[in-house]
């Protein structure tokens, strides 16, 4: 049964097995999940775009209220040259956000809690940043990996230690909403397991424990989106406007 | 004439909202995020650091040296990670 907490993150295949040469492409619930959530933010800001009400419903508030949020975390960290980078931004955090939150509906499986989801989302940005920097400054770019008033002698160390941590930036990036989703996901798949197994008589505490770990991890879940939208806008913002 | 109370009214909402928002300034949630931040910056610096000098290690075949040099430069590397956020965050 639930004996084994980590039994939720695994991966198996739905439908015919697909290969192309040695690899396994085959439709898993992971791509399940994900197109649900990419289906369910087509639809959602789909029927709040459609009729633009001065009374907004709903849906239409729901869409309005994300767009400025993100809108303003943008203005905010990158300032207004990142404007033209506003929809990848904003559909990075409605992936992530819809991943993490529909996670936490029962039975269903959580596609951020695998390091490879997040690890090639973080490093796409990682990427992106890299060209967009390289683009916008050409070779004067390097000189993020070269602060301004330090002594010659130094100078070989700090460029080291200044590439490692920008090398550092999508591990740190990717390993944060894993390790939180994954941890989350497990202990409230522990403390279930406690109910079961402590019966009628001893089970109301940890049932009160899983009834509070809910709460933490919805909030856990949003919290985690809005971290990777917000570095990302700090990287781009390191990107657009050099200056230390 | 006395003042209009639809202004008298309009001015006191204005002062709500204008305080409102300051308290949500207060309470950004992107300092809880930079919180979150803090405990992997220096992790994945030290990482690196590490992945970086086992490569190097095995190009150069020079054992176990590189390794040790980078993983101490990926700890300095980490630590100014976490100083430079914490700087971010008292901003």
């Amino acid at each position: 049964m639930a004996a084994n907490p980590m039994t939720q993150f695994e991966v198996y295949r739905i439908g015919p097995e697909i290969k192309i040469g040695t690899f396994d492409i085959s439709f898993t619930n992971a791509s399940l999940f994900m197109a649900i959530s990419s289906l369910a933010i087509l639809i959602i800001f789909n029927l709040g775009s459609k009729k633009n009400s001065i009374l907004p419903n709903k849906i239409q508030l729901l869409a309005e209220l994300s767009y400025s949020f993100v809108s303003k975390m943008i203005s905010d960290t990158a300032g207004s040259k990142a404007k033209p980078y506003f929809s990848f931004i904003f559909s990075l955090f409605m992936f992530v956000l819809f991943c993490n939150m529909f996670g936490m509906i029962p039975y269903t499986f959580t596609v951020t809690s695998h390091i490879i989801v997040t690890f090639v989302l973080a490093s796409f940005i990682f990427i992106g940043v890299t060209v967009i920097g390289f683009i916008k400054h050409g070779f004067g770019y390097l000189k993020l990996f070269v602060p301004s008033g330090v002594p010659v002698i130094l100078l070989p160390l700090i460029v080291v230690i200044e590439i490692i941590s920008y090398l550092s930036r999508p591990i740190s990036l990717s390993v944060r909403l894993f390790a939180n989703m994954m941890a989350g996901h497990t202990m409230m798949k522990v403390f279930g397991g406690f109910v079961i197994s402590l019966g009628i008589v001893g089970g109301w505490l940890p049932l009160s424990f899983s009834v509070a770990l809910t709460g933490l991890e919805i909030l856990v879940a949003f919290l985690q989106a809005y971290v990777f939208a917000i570095l990302t806008c700090i990287y781009l913002n390191d990107a657009l406007n050099l200056h230390h | 004439m006395s003042k209009d109370p639809f202004k008298t009214r309009l001015e006191i909402a204005k002062k709500k909202v204008s305080r409102r928002n300051l308290e949500d300034k207060k309470r950004n949630p992107s300092s809880i995020g930079t919180a979150f931040k803090l405990s992997t910056e220096l992790v994945s610096a030290v990482a690196v650091g590490t992945i970086i000098g086992f490569i190097l290690d095995k190009t150069f075949g020079t054992k176990p040296w590189l390794i040790l040099i980078f993983f101490f430069v990926g700890v300095i590397a980490g630590i100014t990670n976490v100083v430079k956020s914490a700087k971010n965050m008292q901003k």
